[in-house]
């Protein structure tokens, strides 16, 4: 699910930075309550195994295929919120600086389809209320139900989210032709299926957690403590469901755009100039989708967009036999320097030769 | 030097740790801590260096350990931990070094004379600059005694120091706890570098002090060693005590 | 698993490369950073139809490879992680998007070609870019530099901390996974039966490390606050290496220099 750079226009790439910096903002200034930074190991190392356990596959049963663990959910229910979303954030920076998974530019929405989702709604609309609540309070294993359902739910649930937002920032970015509902019909039930995985794969480290050290489980409600929060049933079935209306809504809503929507992938860039140039009919396109328009909107919407950014430029259309030709000869700089450059690193090591 | 009085310790207030133990340690000499798996060997220099909290006091150097006092023992004692990988946190072996320096307000230059200085002291200028994730165990192991030195404790703690050595790299490290003048106090289970090292051994079971004394008299008690879970020293069974 | 070994030999590759001794190598780090991020900035902002006009832009990276000696194969093969998700995303729109583009003889260019082609280069580009600022570039280094931007102490330390105990983790996790793969053979994965104490074993051994690393840290004196080695000056070279380089994208990205190119020669 990691975005790549390519995959977003600059503006989508600086709002999403933004988003996610608040976040990191708001993070920082919760844990620099503690002024010794005495969870800065905890965190780094619990990031570190993250990281190094995203590279181990777990057999699914029944099956071929193999799973992976992404991670928000089960960092913040060890380390809470705000340092959980911290530590996924440097997981996915050292992803992208030293992988090339995700990209530099993609950082941003990076962290805040995978961190964001995963460490703060994971926690504050899921993994917090579930623990608190006395579902199943009659059973032998309340807790390991808990336990369970929490991090099923919310690792289904954080991830539809990110899965969303991937097609939400790609569709915004007037990346692909793919219409915004075909995009979503596809990403959302794939991540649906690694939703589930990983909440099992969650679920089984938790509870392992929870058999031998207990109390390193954020939000664990033993004994006294679960006192105070009485009617959390209400609260989460409430709130799961106002989770679901939004997203339910928000899709809705996009796929219920006027028919015409796809004129905005295609001919809304039309101030750029090359709709005329090509002398396009716009009829003459059978494919038409309902959202791309009012991702269109969104687009005109957010302004700072690639088509708009630098309208003096007027190049879309650019490629043309001159194209062509520039493109070779910029082709042919390029071996020439590539063969300069090794001319140049030969004749150092020759002459470091002649030195010794 | 050092001086236990009346310690205790427990994690849960029910099992004890470590039991009402009266030791004193004076400067300059190095004492070898043995027993056997959870004797409480590691949990009474983690007592001394103020990591955890227990009954009784500890004095070192005639400053009391507790928690007022914990800056100025920690800048008096060292301790080299078991796992060098946890000690050695910073990427580089010279950044690693200044890390306590500058904590403790040096200046950048007067470190740095520090650090070179320890590194040629112990030999290691090759690894200044080197990164911690990519030198070897014996290279680490003494990096990180290397950034121990570098605060110039009075009291210097090894835990386990010669564990995942090979012979030439134990070699080196037993070279270099013999050369150091500091007070010292060594926890491990090899009972051949405990006897070319230490002056005195300490024997723990089940965190009481079972016997103190010379360290070639009880490290050569066949009896007392293997009531206590321990062998003779390699080197005394080859002599055939 | 083969992954976690490869991801350690990678960590490996990435730390040697850093440590070399180019003119890049030793700008400071800020400028790099920089210029990297105007360079993609500028490389994801050309329009989807403007291959040509995106095309001068390679010519920063080579030139980087060149003047740095760093093998582009090492770039390349990392693109095998990023190249998917474009071209999964790309390679619809040749079929999405039928506008007629160009015309050579009889060969008709869509304008979905053309988009899929300007999204591939840009994914390649953009790797590169940054890429080339981590091979030259060693983590402390980027860590003091973001420090000097006023990045939160907290998210430097974190980041260099995890990054110096990746490599320990993943040492651990792959000796518990050839521990495991010895005694399951022919086991694709961990199997459910393990699922849960595979990595939590993990977990555990890491909490006790954690806290070994803080004690090590306190019984040194921290107080939250990490001392970062010495960065390169910003000297003049820097700041001409960055105003340069960001105009030049600048330009390109205004002027299509390869149709100018072209236009110049062909008329």
């Amino acid at each position: 699910m990691h975005m790549a750079d390519a995959l977003l226009a600059p503006a989508v790439a600086a709002t999403m930075f933004a988003a996610s910096g608040a976040v990191v903002g708001v993070s920082v200034k919760e844990l620099k309550k503690d002024e010794n930074m005495a969870k800065l190991p905890t965190m780094a190392v619990t990031a570190a195994l993250v990281f190094a356990g995203q590279m181990i596959n777990y057999t699914i049963p029944g099956t071929g295929s193999s799973g992976h663990l992404c991670g928000g959910m089960l960092l913040s229910a060890l380390l809470g919120p705000q340092a959980g979303f911290l530590s996924m954030a440097v997981i996915l920076a050292i992803q992208a600086l030293f992988f090339a998974d995700g990209g530099l530019l993609a950082l941003g929405a990076n962290c805040w389809n995978m961190a964001f989702y995963g460490c703060f709604i994971g926690y504050y609309l899921i993994w917090k209320p579930i623990m608190h609540s006395r579902l199943f309070d009659g059973k032998k294993n309340a807790d390991r139900i808990r336990i369970a359902l929490a991090s099923v739910l919310g690792c289904v649930i954080t991830l539809q989210m990110g899965a969303f937002s991937v097609v939400l920032e790609t569709t915004a970015s007037g990346i692909t032709e793919l219409p915004f509902g075909a995009f979503a019909g596809i990403m959302q039930p794939i991540h649906l299926a690694i939703g589930l995985v990983e909440g099992l794969i969650t679920t089984a480290v938790l509870l392992f957690i929870y058999e031998a050290r207990p109390e390193l489980l954020t939000e664990l409600s033993v004994g006294a403590k679960k006192a105070k929060s009485r009617c959390s049933l209400k609260m989460t079935v409430a709130i799961l469901a106002s989770v679901v209306v939004m997203v339910g809504g928000g899709l809705s809503l996009f796929a219920s755009g006027n028919p015409d929507g796809l004129e905005w992938s295609m001919f809304g860039n039309s101030e750029a100039g090359y709709s005329e140039n090509m002398a396009l009919d716009e009829d003459a396109y059978g494919i038409s989708s309902k959202a791309a328009d009012t991702a269109g909107m969104i687009q005109e919407k957010t302004a700072f967009l690639p088509d708009y950014a630098f309208t003096g430029s007027d190049s879309a259309a650019g490629t043309t036999v001159s194209g062509l030709v520039g493109s070779a000869i910029v082709a042919a700089v390029a071996v020439l320097i590539c063969m300069l450059g090794g001319f140049f690193r030969t004749k150092r090591i020759n002459g470091n030769c002649e030195d010794t | 030097m050092i001086e236990f009085q009346n310690v205790s310790f427990s994690y849960d207030g029910k099992t004890p740790i470590v039991q009402k133990i009266d030791l004193v340690i004076k400067k300059g000499e190095t004492v070898g801590l043995i027993g056997a798996n959870g004797a409480g060997k590691s949990t009474i220099m983690k007592l001394m260096l103020g990591l955890l909290a227990g009954e009784g006091s500890i004095f070192i150097d005639g400053i009391q350990v507790k928690k007022q006092n914990l800056p100025q023992i920690r800048k008096k004692t060292g301790y080299v931990l078991q796992d060098s990988d946890n000690q050695m946190f910073m990427p580089t072996v010279y950044e690693d070094m200044m890390f306590g320096l500058r904590n403790y307000g040096m200046t950048k230059d007067a470190a740095e004379a520090r650090v070179d200085a320890v590194l040629g002291q112990l030999g290691l200028q090759d690894l200044k600059y080197r990164y911690n994730h990519k030198i070897s165990g014996g290279e680490k192991r003494m990096a990180a005694i290397a950034t121990v030195l570098a605060m110039q404790p009075e009291v210097i703690l090894m835990d386990e120091p010669s564990t995942a050595l090979d012979p030439v790299n134990r070699r080196i490290v037993i070279r270099t706890i013999q050369s150091l003048p500091q007070t010292k106090l060594i926890a491990s289970h090899d009972l051949d570098m405990i006897l070319e090292t230490c002056d005195r051994v300490i024997l723990l079971s089940r965190g009481t002090v079972v016997a103190d004394g010379d360290c070639r008299t009880i490290l050569k008690d066949r009896e007392l060693l293997e009531k206590n879970r321990m062998e003779l020293p390699l080197c005394m069974q080859a002599m055939g005590i | 698993m083969d992954k976690l070994s490869g991801a350690q030999s990678e960590l490996r590759e990435m730390d040697v490369l850093a440590t070399g001794t180019s003119v890049v190598h030793r700008l400071h780090p800020l400028c790099k950073l920089l210029v990297t991020i105007t360079y993609i900035f500028i490389v994801v902002s050309f329009h989807k139809y403007d291959l040509s006009g995106l095309v001068v832009m390679v010519l920063y990276p080579i030139l980087l490879f060149q003047a740095t000696g760093i093998p582009v194969h090492v770039c390349f093969y990392k693109l095998r992680v990023v190249l998917p998700l474009v071209c999964a995303v790309g390679l619809v729109n040749p079929f999405l998007d039928q506008t007629p583009m160009v015309q050579i003889g009889n060969l008709v260019i869509t304008g979905g070609i053309i988009s899929m082609l300007t999204l591939m280069l840009k994914g390649c580009l953009a790797l590169m870019a940054s890429f080339l600022l981590v091979a030259t570039t060693t983590i402390d280094v980027l860590c003091a530099g973001l420090r000097q931007l006023h990045v939160p102490k907290l998210l430097v330390a974190l980041l260099l901390l995890t990054y110096r105990y990746i490599g320990v983790m993943m040492e651990e996790a792959s000796v518990m996974v050839q521990a495991y793969s010895l005694r399951a053979p022919g086991q694709k994965g961990i199997h459910i039966s393990a699922w849960g104490s595979f990595l939590g074993q993990l977990l555990l051994r890491s909490m006790d490390r954690a806290q070994e690393l803080y004690n090590s840290m306190e019984l040194r004196g921290f107080r939250g606050e990490f001392y970062y080695s010495d960065i390169p000056d910003c000297r003049a070279g820097g700041v001409l290496f960055t105003l340069i380089s960001c105009s030049v994208f600048v330009c390109a990205r205004v002027v299509n220099v390869a149709q100018l190119i072209g236009t110049l020669l062909v008329g």
